[in-house]
């Protein structure tokens, strides 16, 4: 916000405080926020309770600040001082604004390899925000889901996590992560959750891996998650509320979050099922979904930025895959190997319905400069979003660009296929491609993080991959980068520069 | 961001100057009485704003227009700049040169019902235009204005407003537009003769190329070639104010007045053919067809307009190629956009009052057509150099912006456009 700021801490006052145990005492934690790094010009100071009801997390709004500024703070509690963080205040609203840079992840599974993403974004020390797009954390025990095959770090607790004590002690351990913890520390992040914050595939009333009765009630389990999240995130949310939100960033940018767990119908059966067109079924449900046009619509900030947990330019299964390939697609994706229809029915694809609303809306009011921010697909793709996919390889009009992080560890192509990276995953993007023209890039192997650039000109990504994402040390390197020219709604490669 | 009026001889009854144009033909202008035909005094700003007429902000490429293209890097490009509504020339030409909204200056679309009348009519007469406008204001001040309008309408619409006019000739028997040609051996010779302060151009043959477009795609190379040749034109005009002195002196600013949406001949909609089914209603109603806009008068009795109005909106929001119906003070269009203003979507065009009335099938007056490029640029020092700004400027910032460059205060009443400071250095 542009004069104030979300401070998160989660303290330890007695030695039985521990993650999900529901004990310890009720307890004020002192805060500070300075105009510096050493603490010399302090302008705000507090405290903030908190106790076993929200698991000894602290959250903080430090209001009265100047928009566009850096700040440091800490929390103390007794003698203790908390290692200092960095934060940013967003640009006033309407102020002109030449720049942003946002560093954008998603689907970080722990025990699949280590964060050296969040590391690398942590060192630029240029960043105004991280966008962090979903799976945030996984809810499998050990051996549920991992690297390939292996475990590269168990999970605690041992168990799929379907209860509070679980999902409060999943959050608490991924916080343990010293690259998460420095990237925390380095910038503001600005999230949204996924399936996995929940469970997989999670929609309004369940999901692929909750198995109602024996895994409690979905509502309770749903709930849970939701508390959790709402205690161990650095988010403006408190159960009851909504996740869904806008943030403006001066005369150049919003930021539309979705929530598209929370409010969405159960997913097709497949690509080729007739629910997929029913215009009953959601995946916004309708109060989001009006929210969304109303922002795009907008006459505010230039750039119309969607933080959108899953893809959704259309994707057709291509009819030139061999068996194997389209069973490594149908698992990452989760979806159908019927040649000719959507190939996720987790995406917007599923809800063809909620997905043209959009898109004509974009279309039908001359809507420019809309850029969706995608997780979720352990892939690296960027996208042009036809105004009509049956004419689009005629006319390239686009009505909207897509540009998708890849994951942070998260399985891809080559791991479910077993294969080294860039072998048959090759084959299987350039089918894609061949196959729906507005996918421009596409990398189904590797792991890392995005950088995003923003400016009046345009729009640019970075994506940047790790040597090994099993290796706490991994280094990364810059992969490619897309731009979208203010304007235009088209991806194009990017040669330097916006 | 000032400069000083100049100060000439001015003769004592209207004149007319005929010139020689580049291609050896003569070029045509008239001057208001008491307007000197001599240049006037150095040291001076010069301003000219260029509409490329139905020109989508995307189509402005280096490839495509390197001239437009090269001229937008130069200056201050404004990307998130629109058309108002309606998304139609008149209005929005008429918005340019008053700064203010159709509420105020009474040009809300091109075609309206004119109800002292009874006739669907063009807003083609200068007396439909009530606000005051820059070309006047400016001279006013002591300061010289030109128009040089390839359209008819416009030529009718702005009169004798200016200093200096051209009339458009000769006027393309399908198109009712003078070609680029034309009206750029115009703007070269009010530019080499009397040289006025401020000269505000359209440029015709990208709209007119836009509407004649059967589909958008097999044709499209004919928009192209209109691009280009355009492009030359104004490539030709920045030239020509190199070439003798003046590039240093000037601003341009180039904008369009609306963009252009391309309709399938299946993608029609005819209010008419929707109120045929209550006779009660298409009776009592009016339709002036604007393209992607239709404007609809209540002419039955006051008793029934309330219901009336209502049932017609119901019965046309339910057309699927209908976007919205608005009520024209939503859209700050004033009591000439009679009561009703209907919206087609993307891809679909009104035809009213027959379904033969509108056969072409590029349109625009929708919202599909409100982004337009929008930039200033020139040799002046005044411009900033290679900006890109996210303001989101309107047809209606052109009348603030130009009248800043010379100190000009606002009308009474003020502006509704605001003057786009940040494309200028002071």
């Amino acid at each position: 916000m542009p004069g104030s700021v979300l401070l998160w801490t989660r303290v330890t006052p007695t030695p039985d405080a521990l993650p999900g145990s529901g004990a310890g005492p009720d307890i004020s934690v002192g805060w500070e926020v300075a105009a510096d790094a050493g603490f010399k010009k302090i302008v705000a100071r507090g405290t903030a309770a908190t106790g076993a009801a929200r698991d000894h997390t602290v959250k903080v709004v430090a209001g009265r600040l100047a928009p566009a500024s850096s700040y440091w703070y800490r929390f103390t509690l007794g003698a203790a001082v908390s290692a200092v963080g960095r934060t940013r205040t967003a640009p006033a609203a309407g102020a002109p604004v030449d720049h942003l840079k946002f560093g954008v992840v998603s689907c970080a599974n722990w025990q699949a390899g280590y964060f050296s993403s969040y590391r690398h974004l942590a060192a630029r020390g240029d960043l105004d925000a991280v966008l962090h797009l979903g799976d945030y954390l996984y809810e499998y025990e050990p051996g549920g889901y991992q690297a390939r095959d292996v475990v590269v770090r168990p999970h605690d607790p041992a168990v799929e996590m379907t209860r509070l004590e679980h999902y409060r002690r999943r959050h608490a351990q991924y916080k343990t992560d010293p690259d998460l913890q420095a990237l925390h520390a380095a910038a503001p992040f600005i999230v949204t959750w996924d399936d996995h914050e929940s469970a997989n595939d999670a929609w309004k009333g369940g999901a692929e891996n909750h198995t109602e009765g024996a895994e409690g009630a979905w509502r309770e389990r749903f709930a849970a998650a939701h508390q959790a999240y709402a205690e161990w995130m650095p988010v403006r949310y408190e159960p009851g509320g909504q996740l869904y939100r806008r943030l403006d960033f001066g005369s150049l940018a919003s930021l539309s979050m979705l929530d598209l767990r929370s409010y969405r119908d159960q997913q097709a059966a497949n690509g080729a099922d007739p629910a997929v067109g029913s215009p009953a079924r959601t995946i916004t449900g309708a109060a989001q979904m009006n929210w969304l046009l109303g922002n795009l619509k907008s006459t505010g900030p230039q750039w119309k930025l969607v933080g959108n947990p899953v893809m959704i330019a259309p994707v057709r299964v291509p009819s030139t895959l061999s068996t194997a390939e389209l069973s490594g697609v149908q698992k990452l994706m989760g979806g159908t190997s019927i040649s000719g229809v959507p190939y996720n029915v987790d995406q917007w694809d599923g809800y063809e319905a909620d997905q043209h609303r959009v898109i004509s809306h974009l279309r039908d009011n001359a809507v420019k400069d809309t850029v969706f921010l995608t997780g979720d697909i352990h892939s690296g793709w960027a996208c042009d979003i036809p105004a009509d996919p049956a004419t689009y390889p005629f006319t390239g009009d686009s009505v909207a660009a897509e540009l998708v992080c890849t994951s942070v560890t998260s399985d891809n192509l080559d791991d479910i296929l077993n294969v080294p990276p860039r072998t048959v995953s090759v084959v299987v993007e350039n089918a894609i491609k061949a196959a729906n023209p507005h996918v421009k890039y596409l990398d189904f192997d590797s792991h890392g993080y995005s950088v995003l650039d923003i400016t009046p000109a345009g729009v640019r990504m970075d994506w940047y991959v790790l040597a090994e994402r099993t290796s706490a040390g991994s280094g990364s390197t810059l992969s490619t980068s897309f731009k979208v020219q203010a304007n235009t709604g088209k991806v194009t490669k990017a040669q330097g520069g916006i | 961001m000032s400069s000083s009026t100049s100060n000439r001889p001015t003769p004592g009854r209207r004149q007319f100057l005929q010139l020689a144009a580049a291609g050896g033909t003569a070029v045509v202008l008239s001057a208001g009485q008491g307007t000197a035909w001599a240049a006037p005094a150095t040291g001076r700003t010069r301003s000219y704003v260029l509409v490329v007429d139905g020109c989508r902000p995307d189509e402005i490429t280096p490839v495509l227009t390197p001239r437009l293209a090269a001229l937008r890097a130069a200056g201050t490009n404004f990307p998130a700049a629109r058309s108002l509504p309606v998304m139609e020339t008149i209005p929005n030409h008429v918005m340019m040169m008053t700064g203010v909204r159709p509420d105020r200056s009474g040009v809300p679309a091109n075609a309206i019902f004119d109800r002292a009348e009874g006739v669907v009519r063009d807003l083609d007469r200068a007396t439909d235009l009530r606000f005051p406008t820059l070309l006047e204001r400016l001279g006013e001040r002591g300061l010289t204005t030109g128009s040089v309008l390839s359209k008819k309408y416009l030529y009718g619409i702005f009169g004798t407003r200016a200093s200096y006019r051209w009339e458009p000739r000769p006027l393309l028997p399908v198109t009712g537009h003078a070609p680029d040609v034309a009206t750029m051996d115009a703007l070269l010779a009010m530019v080499g003769g009397p040289d006025p302060d401020f000269v505000f151009t359209n440029l015709g043959d990208i709209d007119r190329v836009g509407h004649s477009d059967l589909t958008g795609t097999t044709l499209r190379v004919a928009r192209e070639a209109a691009l280009a040749g355009t492009d030359v034109q104004v490539g030709g005009f920045i030239d020509h104010l190199k070439s003798t002195g003046k590039w240093d002196s000037s601003v341009v600013m180039v904008l369009a007045d609306h963009s252009m949406d391309w309709s399938l001949p299946s993608n029609v909609i005819s209010i008419d053919l929707i109120l045929q089914s209550r006779p009660e209603l298409r009776s009592n109603v009016k339709i002036a067809q604007n393209g992607g806009a239709d404007l609809l008068y209540w002419t039955g009795a006051e008793a029934g307009r309330a219901a009336g109005l209502a049932a017609v909106a119901q019965l046309v929001s339910a057309h699927e190629g209908v976007l919205s119906v608005n009520r024209p003070a939503e859209l700050r269009l004033g009591a000439e956009a009679g009561d009703l203003v209907a919206y087609c979507r993307a891809g679909w065009r009104f035809s009213d009052p027959y379904l033969v009335s509108n056969p072409i099938p590029g349109n625009h007056g929708h919202p599909a057509t409100e982004p337009i490029p929008f930039f200033i640029s020139g040799g002046s020092p005044l411009v900033v150099k290679g900006s890109v700004s996210s303001e989101a400027a309107r047809t209606a910032d052109v009348a603030p912006t130009i009248g800043g460059i010379y100190g000009l205060k606002p009308p009474a009443g003020g502006y509704d456009g605001a003057a786009r400071t940040s494309a200028f250095t002071r």
